[in-house]
């Protein structure tokens, strides 16, 4: 089993009474909350705690996109992509989304993927996500009516520049281009397809018919995600595919500590921020008219009428203890955790787990507190899980002797800079 | 009342209608939410006019047609005219409401002579920068069209009751599918630059209580195009001819029966 640490890299300063004096974290998010002199630490922060995941022994580092959203500060998941090409060796860049609708031409995506592939030696997993109603439709103003033939022909396009050696012209319903002839090209032919979603049949049946991993994003827990995975299983098998427990990966939230005492008393704000106020988001701005097909809709009506909530906030009225139970968040002492992430791999069959150990407001040091908690003392139990099976879908990079190492760099002569200790170099 | 079904233009693409009445006819182009049935407002005004009321491509019966319909204004202009052709009408007052005002306008712009009369009621195709507004796609979407009704039980009364719960949802999301492709993301449609062309005496209504098209709309619309009138209706929102099918009746067949009004040749 694989895991990999990903962070959505929230906006971490929302004020407490954000919920109501707000209507939405996501879209129409009062841009005068941000501050960019903070955000300088906060970028850094983060990017450190991807770079300490890699050198702890998680398998990829997680990274996602979102536009308009103050829990999620990354556009531009490729520019967070190229810095830790440049600063990681081993980990797999799981870059788990650019929505290619979004994107004219959207060969811009197949050719900024191939320069990362590049530069981290064949280190890429490429996610193709539709993309969320509210960053499409809404902040990128993506027509919800055309969206996703939209992004099939994108992706269809994508798939034939990176593997096309000649030039061709592509006249398609949205995209016309004369002259596609990709340069630079990806290491991996092609990289390993990640297609994160949110249960939609559509999309099972796309990552079935293409062979990629679906990869299940969701905020509602695993004990809500099992359901939902048993009906992606379901139909993976009526499409004839065989099973392999590394064609899912699922994301949770994680939180480890000495004890489960310890991991309440650490961790339950943050979580209470993530769910409360990240998760605080304007419904009218959750589902434009025909972002979802007639199929999901109608099975989305009828869970509803059957009681099932569909609100993303869902979690933050839970006590921490329900949270736990409801599979919100995955939490206590490693041999707790530990158990729980049995409960997820085996409950959803999932051979990737994209653990999101870094939500909400947490500090950077108690985040890498928990991120080493977890790597030390939860992966170890847990790596002979699915060990008969092939991962088709983790990378295939350059041996490592023959990739080119980048230059060591220099740290500025300030307090912060003597205190990490290095020297400066060249 | 029927709904009755016939092919046509070129493809024999398959419309979905309502025919009723007679007299003079009169093409009806229905709102954002398609056609709840022959509508109250509809059987007025066939006690005085051949009322013909289709589906547009994208609503109702006709929702598998939206992705042939690429190029909003040609398309819908060009299907308009297959319809008055399969039916051999060669000129025919059009009244439309909501999408369909701006769908009527695009007929009466680009084939002025197959137009009589023109009534435009709460307009939809036109953005004004400070015009504001409610975005009607960016509701709940458990109640995604309530913005559309001044009565708050206008949408359960309109929409749901008598029908299956769940049918009547759908519908109403993809009816707002087939608006969203050809106003998102913003209700600026390009009509602007085609409205001098219109030809036929036009008549602009605006409801005193629509959100989503507000009463500074209705000048707007008056001033671009030649000779046009502009009145309000009270007590009705975006979807006037749901909430007073009297009032929007009379208002449309006074004006279309108008005799002060010199006829276009």
């Amino acid at each position: 089993m694989k895991f990999h640490w990903f962070n959505l890299m929230p906006w971490p300063y929302l004020p407490d009474d954000f919920t109501e004096k707000h209507r939405s974290v996501w879209v129409d998010v009062d841009s005068r909350l941000f501050d960019p002199v903070k955000a300088n630490r906060i970028y850094n922060d983060y990017l450190d705690l991807l770079e300490l995941a890699e050198d702890v022994g998680y398998d990829g580092l997680g990274i996602n996109e979102h536009h308009q959203n103050a829990y999620g500060l990354m556009p531009s998941p490729q520019l967070m992509a190229s810095t830790l090409a440049r600063r990681t060796h081993k980990a797999a860049i799981l870059l788990l989304g650019q929505s290619l609708a979004l994107y004219d031409p959207p060969t811009r995506v197949a050719e900024e993927m191939a320069m990362i592939d590049c530069i981290s030696g064949g280190r890429l997993i490429s996610g193709f996500p539709v993309g969320s109603s509210m960053d499409d439709n809404y902040a990128c103003g993506v027509n919800p009516a055309t969206l996703r033939e939209k992004y099939h022909e994108a992706h269809d396009l994508v798939r034939r520049a990176w593997s096309d050696p000649d030039v061709f012209a592509w006249n398609g319903k949205h995209y016309k281009l004369r002259y596609v002839n990709l340069w630079p090209r990806p290491i991996q032919t092609p990289p390993p397809i990640w297609i994160p979603g949110g249960g939609s049949v559509e999309t099972w049946d796309f990552c079935a018919e293409h062979k990629y991993n679906y990869s299940y994003l969701s905020f509602q827990g695993y004990v809500r995600g099992a359901q939902l995975m048993e009906g992606f299983w379901r139909r993976m098998e009526e499409l004839g595919s065989d099973f392999n427990p590394y064609q899912a990966a699922f994301a949770q939230q994680i939180c480890v500590a000495d004890t489960d005492a310890e991991a309440k008393r650490l961790y339950e704000k943050h979580a209470r921020y993530f769910f409360s106020r990240c998760l605080h988001v304007y419904p009218g701005y959750a589902d434009a008219p025909g972002y979802r097909t007639e199929p999901t809709i109608r099975a989305g009506l009828v869970s509803q009428m059957a009681g099932q909530s569909s609100a993303l906030n869902q979690a933050a009225a839970l006590s921490w203890e329900e949270m736990i139970e409801k599979g919100f968040i995955v939490a206590g002492s490693p041999d707790s955790v530990a158990e729980q992430i049995e409960k997820v791999a085996t409950s959803l069959k999932i051979g990737h787990l994209v653990c999101l150990l870094h939500f909400g407001d947490m500090p950077n040091e108690l985040c890498q507190h928990s991120t080493r908690l977890f790597a030390e003392k939860v992966i170890p139990q847990m790596r002979g899980m699915w060990k008969d099976y092939e991962d088709h879908w983790y990378p295939k990079p350059m041996p490592l002797e023959d990739r080119a190492i980048p230059r060591q760099v220099t740290v500025p002569d300030t307090a912060a800079g003597r205190e990490m200790g290095l020297k400066e170099v060249g | 009342m029927d709904m009755q079904t016939m092919k046509v233009g070129p493809e024999q693409r398959e419309v979905w209608y309502y025919r009723a009445g007679q007299g003079e006819p009169l093409l009806y182009l229905h709102n954002m939410l398609g056609l709840q049935g022959f509508e109250p407002a509809l059987a007025r005004l066939a006690e005085s006019f051949d009322v013909i009321a289709p589906f547009a491509p994208g609503w109702g019966p006709a929702k598998d047609q939206l992705p042939e319909f690429d190029e909003g204004p040609l398309d819908l202009t060009l299907h308009g005219c297959d319809v008055l052709d399969a039916l051999g009408v060669e000129r025919a007052h059009v009244v439309g409401v909501s999408i369909g005002a701006w769908m009527a306008a695009e007929l009466a712009a680009i084939e002025p002579t197959r137009v009589a009369r023109l009534v435009l009621v709460n307009p939809l195709g036109l953005w004004l920068d400070d015009g504001g507004g409610e975005d009607p796609f960016a509701q709940h979407p458990g109640f995604p069209s309530q913005a559309l009704f001044t009565d708050p039980d206008g949408r359960k009364r309109h929409l749901i009751e008598g029908r299956d719960k769940v049918d009547a949802h759908v519908d109403e999301l993809l009816s707002l599918r087939a608006s969203a492709k050809f106003l998102w993301p913003i209700p600026d449609t390009g009509v602007k630059r085609r409205l001098p062309r219109i030809k036929a005496a036009t008549l602009v209504v605006t409801s005193d209580g629509d959100v989503v098209v507000p009463a500074c709309y209705g000048p707007a619309w008056r001033d671009a195009i030649a000779g046009a009138r502009l009145t309000t209706l009270a007590g009705a929102g975006h979807l006037a001819e749901l909430e007073q099918p009297e009032a929007f009746a009379n208002t449309v067949r006074a004006f279309l029966e108008d005799e002060a009004i010199a006829a276009v040749a």
